[in-house]
């Protein structure tokens, strides 16, 4: 992993959960465009997995099985969440896509911990 | 089915608590099982059982209707009695306190999510054993079900 890599994709998470968050308070549903939101933060889990794999692929020591674990998990998490999400029309489902949002910004600083660890 | 469906509304974001918990409780202990073979503690094979039951959890609140209900007041409850009974017992056991299982600490790894998600869950299955239906003229729906069963 990347330090500025990290450290756009967590901001790009908080913004999307403080949009998501905005959407709470306003009673309203999640919409469309914020599902793109989601396919950037993903692409940027994605770019920051490859290079990651390209780092470790060159060398860089890392408890392997735990770190892909978690990249599984933030990778598979966030589509789930926002399908999920997607086909309630209350509020709620902004509530879920900004709890999304944030568990994957703590799953990319969890990697983070990883990728130092070992 | 009188009753309204678990996974809407106030019950998507129950649902998706469910849903990361099993996640995580999924990944930890497909992690630590085949990582600590042949001699897996029991703290790690709780890891296991806690991870099928958020995942059943998740699922049949997800679904919420008919048996699936019946399935989630009883994984619920299950979980409620796991997470107090397994964190009562890693105050006194060392192996369960010191290496980690999901409910260890009352799930202190997880924000204290595996203590309160139960009751919150077991609280939304009573609040939703009824239809609401806010538009209906007669509020004196039918009797549902006893839906007692813990």
């Amino acid at each position: 992993m990347v330090l500025p890599l990290l450290l756009v994709l967590v901001a790009l998470c908080l913004a999307l959960a403080a949009w998501a968050l905005a959407f709470v308070v306003r009673d309203r549903a999640v919409i469309l465009r914020q599902l793109f939101g989601a396919g950037v933060v993903e692409l940027a889990l994605i770019v920051q997995l490859v290079v990651a794999g390209v780092l470790m692929g060159r060398g860089h020591h890392v408890n392997a099985p735990l770190f892909w674990g978690y990249a599984a998990t933030a990778l598979v998490l966030l589509p789930v969440a926002a399908a999920w999400a997607f086909a309630e029309r209350t509020k709620w489902s902004s509530v879920v896509l900004m709890v999304a949002s944030l568990v994957v910004g703590f799953l990319g600083f969890r990697m983070w911990q990883i990728w130092g660890a070992a | 089915m009188t009753a309204a469906p678990t996974g809407k509304g106030f019950g998507r974001l129950v649902v998706t608590i469910y849903g990361i918990l099993a996640f995580a409780a999924v990944g930890r202990s497909a992690y630590q099982i085949p990582t600590s073979a042949p001699h897996v503690p029991l703290a790690y094979w709780l890891s296991g059982f806690a991870a099928v039951v958020y995942v059943v959890a998740a699922v049949s609140l997800g679904l919420g209707r008919g048996a699936w209900r019946r399935l989630a007041w009883v994984t619920v409850g299950i979980e409620a009695v796991g997470v107090l009974t397994v964190g009562i017992a890693s105050i006194f056991v060392h192996e369960l306190r010191s290496d980690g299982t999901v409910w260890r600490m009352f799930g202190m790894d997880y924000g204290f999510f595996p203590l309160v998600l139960p009751f919150v869950g077991l609280w939304w299955l009573w609040r939703t054993r009824r239809a609401v239906e806010p538009s209906s003229p007669d509020p004196s729906s039918p009797e549902t079900e006893p839906e007692s069963e813990r």
